[in-house]
């Protein structure tokens, strides 16, 4: 292995010693799921990050996906569902097959851009090898509505929102922190990453602070402002921030520089 | 290992799809058979870098300040299309049904390994599509998602611009026939079709 493969599987999350594999070792047909992000490896082959229905997050060497009119050329699109087929039980499986399912509109534009940042966060704050059904369907569900061209901030709170409760810090954003009392549209509140919503006393003016309608609203999902849709956004970049433990979005970093242009 | 030896491993790894023993192997095999080669190739390595540098016009590599191609008078000015990398320019070359003048990204955009807008020359693109004589940009990127988001990038830049913008076309390759062909392809091409 040299070092570009090093540091591809570096990247993937897959360098140090093996861990011992949970996996089964039999082999797996045609599961239904996408592919995140793929990694050259060596001349001719990808390490391809794909995220199952059935598996979760399951990585695999696709041999000889870079040769000249490879059939897996096509099937190895990002945003488009795909039956997989593979075997091994090691950190990375063998991709045995990857069949074309289609169904979907596919991402274009801006659209395209939050597939990647959607892809993104799986990648990086979701763990291998761990099924997450409830999560791969609200995937699907909003790939497909940023393809139908669903307003996209939106569709991404939503999907941030179902991905903390799938790796266990779901929002509470009807009570106050450790209380059964309701949080009230004209309050002022301030959000603690793992307790949760404290109202603020009327000296206190915190760095981020965040009103009641918001968290209302990003629990129903419907904005009825631009300034609460903003605070959600805010709120919730906030609450990743925390979970991504100081590693930063690449491609929240990358749409800002094009914003810029 | 001696020193040097150790150096010209380190040297040779950097090259991609080169690991630890093939570089041994290489270097072995130079200082063993080849030690000619060895001086040829020591001697090509240092002329190319100090002499090939980025084309003023369009990015790619040349030893003068403007590349051949830019240089060219018989090529249409109003035309300028922009592909990833010089190997797909080449391609549209041997199409030879392209007479105009290209903008090489030496990349594209993939936001998930960090690759942004600096990383691709975006203003030196729009500099360059904005010399008054060009009316087409022709988008020749890869027909990836990162290739697509390339391209929708550099024609909302250049549309705000007031540059005209088109996209290479996709569909069934020529020749192609339909219970062969992979149907992703096949669902753009019906999504993409047009009128006869």
């Amino acid at each position: 292995m040299d070092l570009a493969e090093a540091n591809n599987l570096e990247a993937a999350g897959m360098a140090g010693p093996p861990a011992k594999s949970r996996a089964p070792a039999r082999r797996h047909e045609h599961q239904r799921g996408y592919v995140l992000h793929t990694y050259p490896y060596s001349e001719t082959s990808l390490i391809v990050e794909t995220y199952t229905r059935e598996h979760g997050r399951v990585p695999m060497v696709a041999k000889g996906a870079k040769r000249p009119g490879s059939a897996l050329r096509g099937a190895l699109m990002q945003f488009q569902p795909v039956a997989f087929s593979w075997s091994g039980k090691n950190d990375l499986r063998s991709l045995t097959q990857a069949e074309w399912i289609g169904g979907l509109p596919g991402l274009a534009g801006d659209a395209l851009f939050c597939g990647f940042y959607l892809n993104e966060l799986l990648l990086k704050l979701l763990a291998r090898d761990d099924a997450h059904e409830r999560l791969f369907d609200c995937y699907e569900a909003a790939l497909l509505a940023l393809g139908g061209g669903g307003e996209e901030a939106g569709v991404l709170r939503g999907f941030e929102r179902e991905l903390l409760r799938e790796i266990g810090y779901a929002l509470n954003l009807t009570h106050e922190a450790d209380s059964s009392i309701a949080i009230v549209a004209e309050g002022r509140y301030v959000y603690h990453p793992e307790r949760g919503a404290r109202r603020l006393e009327a000296r206190e003016h915190p760095d981020f602070e965040i009103s009641g309608r918001t968290l209302l609203e990003l629990d129903t999902g419907v904005y009825s402002t631009p300034q609460t849709a903003m605070q959600a956004k805010l709120l919730m970049r906030l609450l990743l921030n925390h979970q991504l433990n100081g590693r930063a979005l690449a491609t929240r970093q990358i749409f800002t520089e094009l914003q810029q242009l | 290992m001696s020193k040097s030896l150790e150096f010209l491993t380190e040297a040779l790894r950097r090259l991609p799809g080169v690991g630890p023993k093939s570089a041994q192997r290489m270097a072995f095999h130079l200082l063993q058979h080849d030690r000619e080669g060895a001086d040829m190739l020591s001697r090509a390595l240092h002329q190319a870098v100090s002499a090939v540098h980025h084309c003023a016009l369009c990015n790619t590599f040349t030893e003068e300040d403007v590349c051949d191609t830019c240089n060219d008078e018989q090529r249409d000015r109003r035309l300028l299309c922009v592909v990833e990398t010089p190997a797909d320019q080449l391609m549209i070359e041997q199409t030879l049904t392209y007479k105009g003048l290209y903008f090489v990204l030496m990349g594209r955009l993939s936001p998930l390994d960090g690759i942004g807008p600096k990383d691709i020359h975006l203003e030196k693109l729009v500099a360059r599509a904005a010399d008054g004589l060009v009316t087409e940009v022709v988008l020749a990127t890869n027909f990836t998602n990162e290739g697509e988001a390339t391209a929708h990038y550099i024609s909302e830049m250049l549309k705000a611009r007031g540059i005209a913008v088109s996209r290479l076309a996709r569909g069934v390759p020529v020749g192609g026939e339909l219970e062969y062909v992979d149907p992703g392809t096949l669902a753009q091409a019906l999504q993409d079709r047009r009128d006869t």
